[in-house]
């Protein structure tokens, strides 16, 4: 049984197109799955980004208020 | 160093300087939630991609398929936009005066329930017209995707609603409404993506 399923491998070497990326699928697909890709990988590291810029310059807002309190305490 | 000197230097070291939070639990914690309903929108999006390009040179929508309301739509989107602009009238009204607030509050609601409720009624005249979640992937998708975003603005409506009723009562926090705001924010700017997306 494993001969013949090595000789059917072996005579029908076409290349299954399980994966639309890895073979040539059509070229709108591919395009598509790289898009998508490079999409989902970049979008959690621009949020990630942009969520630690947003509390760096508030940290430094609060930082510079602190600062101005001790010295106009008064105000 | 004897128990005394201890105790005495105990006494001159300085109070700890407590600083107010960057960020109120409350907020940081719906952004974490807004975090997770992005990569989830991305997911269907991509998804969406990839099965429409898949059928590049056939018809999309589908042969068969009803038309999505563009137009009809794209007034529900404006009503959508214009809601959140208000939410943010009524968010420097909050900061002048909180109770200046309630109207615009309560203008942004409603202008959020006509979206919903006009997309409600789209949905029926699609169903009536034969575009279900089983009649094509085409419909899978729509019904999906909109509906789940439906879905969110629904929950963001009643928390927008939680938070007028809180107004009246003189009991909203600013970090309460930056909170709320912040999941109706998501929901008005993330349909944006969508409608281009899946309707044009």
């Amino acid at each position: 049984m494993v001969l013949l399923a090595l000789a059917a491998v072996a005579l029908v070497p076409d290349a299954a197109h399980a994966c639309a990326v890895c073979f040539d699928g059509p070229g709108e697909t591919r395009q598509a799955f790289f898009a998508t890709t490079a999409f989902l990988t970049l979008l959690p590291l621009g949020m990630l980004a942009g969520a630690g810029a947003w509390l760096r310059s508030r940290a430094r807002r609060l930082e510079s208020e602190d600062v101005e309190k001790k010295q106009h305490p008064e105000s | 160093m004897s128990a005394g000197s201890v105790a005495y230097q105990m006494e001159q070291r300085p109070e700890p300087v407590r600083r107010a939070p960057l960020v109120s639990s409350g907020l940081l914690g719906m952004l974490i939630f807004i975090f997770a309903e992005v990569m989830f929108f991305a997911g269907l999006i991509s998804a969406h991609t990839i099965v429409r390009a898949q059928t590049a040179g056939a018809l999309w929508p589908p042969y068969g398929q009803p038309r999505l309301p563009v137009e009809q739509t794209a007034v529900n989107t404006a009503a959508l936009l214009v809601s959140g602009i208000v939410l943010l009238l009524s968010w420097f009204a909050f900061r002048r005066e909180p109770s200046s607030a309630r109207i615009p509050l309560a203008l942004s609601i409603l202008l959020g329930g006509f979206f919903v409720y006009a997309q409600g009624t789209e949905w029926v005249a699609l169903l009536g017209e034969g575009l279900t979640m089983q009649s094509s992937t085409y419909g899978g998708f729509f019904y999906l995707i909109v509906g789940t975003h439906a879905l969110h603005a629904v929950g963001a409506l009643a928390a927008l609603g939680w938070a007028w009723a809180r107004l009246n009562k003189g009991l909203l926090t600013e970090t309460q409404l930056a909170t709320v705001a912040a999941f109706w924010y998501f929901v008005v700017l993330v349909w944006p993506v969508l409608y281009i997306q899946v309707y044009l």
